[in-house]
């Protein structure tokens, strides 16, 4: 009896598994470039605060942006009303039906929803989880990552990845840090093992603590953003023209 | 549990280059899996059973090559894994810095039958 022949190849591939997740997550990326976005990637346990500190950010930042909201969640609306009842100038749900992240096809959707050019900042509330998004890229220009005093000190030991990758770090319930026996220095030094670079924000979403210095770097990003898009946008000068 | 959009993201590819390839048959997926990535073996076998049956690469073998998250020291010049319940270099307990390693989520090759 004859075993039928194997004619084996190797086939060498070297891709990134979430090849085609970046991909959507570039189209996002540049519809709110041209829009002249700040978009946020919210990312924490459940219970961090990641509604709260929208809230609270959209409250300090009432005259001086438009922020619209595209909650993610297992889920239900309840975020969703909760920010536009905050003042949100617009909010989009997206439910994951089980999932335990956003993917950026979800928020390539989400954006047909909401009408762009009437923003500045857009916070994408990511599913709370703090392992499950990290490695998913939604277009957004910032990654942040919300931790909170009450949860302890060591969830940058417990969940390396999303400290190391994000742009900036906000540690809300600063009020509690007497109450929960929170080390400073510890959360401090893994941190910044992971992560030299991004700014560290202690904020308050009960009592406003820190939230002024926060929401000013956040729109200080956004007038960045927004300025690399108008220089791109405007035509070449002569200058220019003779450099090139 | 991101291992369930993993492995459809995984296949979704593997199925792409195989038939690019002129596959009959995908015999092994050979896969990096850094451990910063936070993926778990068996739930990405589980899903791997689950979606396979009737397509191209049922019955593949699935190799995962894992990395480990290091840092490096810049006092003693070393690069180290964690070792204990902080980020610190076991020579002289100072705090290092991350290095990429680790972070890894590729498929590298595929073995096809042609």
């Amino acid at each position: 009896m004859s075993t039928p022949s194997v004619n084996l190849r190797t086939v060498k591939i070297v891709k990134n598994i979430l090849a085609s997740n970046d991909q959507a997550a570039e189209q996002n990326r540049q519809r709110f470039l041209e829009a002249g976005i700040l978009a946020v990637n919210v990312i924490a346990s459940p219970g961090a605060g990641k509604t709260s500190l929208i809230i609270k950010t959209l409250q300090t930042l009432r005259d001086q942006a438009r922020i619209g909201v595209i909650e993610g969640d297992i889920a239900g609306s309840i975020d969703t009303e909760k920010v536009l009842t905050a003042g949100a100038c617009d909010a989009v749900q997206i439910n994951t039906g089980g999932g335990c992240h956003l993917e950026a096809n979800m928020v390539q959707q989400a954006l047909n929803d909401l009408d762009l050019d009437q923003l500045d900042i857009v916070f994408i509330e990511n599913v709370g989880n703090l392992v499950c998004p990290t490695h998913w890229a939604l277009g957004e220009q910032i990654k942040l990552c919300l931790a909170s005093t009450a949860e302890g000190h060591d969830k940058p030991i417990k969940y390396p990845e999303i400290f190391a990758l994000s742009d900036v770090i906000v540690l809300n319930k600063i009020d509690l840090i007497e109450l929960v026996d929170f080390e400073r220095a510890a959360f401090y030094a893994s941190v910044r093992a992971l992560n030299r670079h991004a700014p560290i924000f202690e904020v308050s979403c009960r009592n406003s603590a820190g939230l002024a210095a926060w929401a000013n770097w956040l729109l200080s990003q956004q007038r960045s953003a927004s300025m690399l898009q108008e220089a791109e946008d405007r035509p070449l000068n002569n200058f220019d023209k003779i450099r090139d | 549990m991101h291992e369930f959009s993993v492995m459809s993201y995984l296949l979704e590819t593997v199925e792409e280059e195989a038939r690019l390839a002129g596959a009959n048959k995908v015999l092994a997926i050979n896969l990096v899996i850094g451990e910063r990535a936070g993926i778990v073996d068996d739930s990405l076998r589980f899903y791997f059973d689950m979606f396979t049956p009737g397509t191209l690469v049922e019955g593949a073998q699935l190799h995962v090559r894992r990395t480990s998250m290091r840092f490096h020291c810049g006092q003693c010049q070393c690069d180290y894994g964690q070792v204990g319940d902080d980020f610190c270099c076991p020579l002289c307990h100072t705090v290092g810095q991350l290095t990429a390693d680790g972070s890894e989520l590729l498929i590298e090759s595929l073995e096809i039958d042609v």
